[in-house]
């Protein structure tokens, strides 16, 4: 069995250090690894990633993360990206990263998402250059998602989680407007995700949302939103067959 | 016409006291401003105005309601704010 704890929209600054630490201390207790699922900042600012780097630095557990809008509001996402890794942090973004859990190998496949909604009421590639754009931002973050879950089945893992930051499904934003879902996710990932195929699948973004979900291929999606688990993080027990 | 009348339809300057643009423009300030804030929500409810959500800390949220009560000044605000809780789970989810 693999322990995936994970948390997203964390939305560390100044004033926030040493708020999760007591709580990430106990993960080696209860968790393999952790995922964090974006928005790990408010403005994405290199002073606030430190903040974040500050509260992960040296964990006894692998520490992997996308990044979120908010983490790319200040436009300095690689800078963000480097401090991280500074920490020891692995930062995904249209790839995939493998973590020895014992003698299990697990597959991480990391990318931020982007929006455009959900089958039947989803904005297509068409029309304006921006507008198509939008679209084309989203497939693209897609197909990268699904190489890496392909890419992490050929280096043999036995356990796969999709880690993006917007949602693949609608069933995760209950509780959102749903006049605003098109900027919450995509099913474009979720075609990737069952494309590819996966063990579960966690992203943030949507804090009014519900914390469980599934893909039409029947991928479990879990929402784990800081505001919606309630808690630092939240943990996924995955079976493996040893 | 008494200088008290409401202002007609299609009269100039009729949005700057308009409830919902006023919490338009909040939602554009909490974005823009230090809270960086996306995620709560302020709707115009039975005349008042309600703000709900969760922020990450308790100076976020004072920040928060403080921004909220100067932008919304003179109008009827609710606020169901909390801050989000940091506490380790007590169990995990078996996806077996």
């Amino acid at each position: 069995m693999i322990r995936v704890a994970a948390v997203g929209d964390i939305h560390m600054g100044p004033d926030s250090q040493g708020l999760l630490r007591p709580a990430f201390e106990t993960l080696p207790e209860c968790a393999d690894l952790l995922l964090l699922a974006g928005d790990l900042t408010r403005h994405g600012t290199p002073e606030e990633a430190r903040v974040v780097a500050q509260e992960v630095r040296g964990l006894p557990v692998p520490v992997v993360a996308v990044l979120g809008n908010h983490d790319h509001h200040d436009e300095q996402p690689e800078k963000v990206t480097g401090i991280l890794q500074e920490a020891g942090v692995t930062v995904l973004e249209g790839e995939g990263t493998v973590v020895e859990c014992g003698p299990v190998s697990v597959g991480i496949a990391g990318a931020k998402g982007f929006g455009g909604g959900f089958v039947g009421r989803s904005a297509g590639e068409f029309g304006e250059p921006l507008m198509k754009e939008f679209v084309r931002t989203t497939r693209r973050s897609a197909d990268s998602l699904r190489g890496a879950l392909e890419d992490v089945r050929a280096r043999g893992c036995e356990v796969r989680v999709a880690l993006t930051h917007f949602s693949p499904v609608a069933d995760t934003l209950a509780g959102e407007p749903p006049e605003i879902y098109p900027f919450l996710g995509s099913y474009l990932l979720a075609e990737a995700i069952d494309t590819a195929g996966a063990d579960l699948s966690v992203h943030g973004h949507a804090h009014a949302g519900t914390e469980h979900g599934m893909t039409a291929g029947g991928v479990r999606v879990r929402n784990v939103a800081q505001p919606v688990i309630r808690r630092a993080f939240n943990v996924y027990q995955l079976p493996t067959t040893d | 016409m008494s200088e008290n009348a409401a202002p007609r339809p299609g009269d100039p300057g009729g949005g700057a006291e308009n409830a919902e643009y006023r919490v338009a423009h909040l939602r554009d300030r909490l974005a823009a401003e230090e809270l960086g804030e996306l995620g709560v929500r302020a709707e115009v409810r039975a005349g008042a105005v309600v703000v709900t959500g969760t922020v990450p800390s308790a100076q976020c949220r004072e920040t928060l309601l403080r921004t909220v009560h100067e932008e919304l000044a003179g109008l009827a605000v609710h606020t169901d704010v909390v801050v989000a809780e940091t506490a380790s789970p007590d169990h995990a989810e078996d996806l077996s």
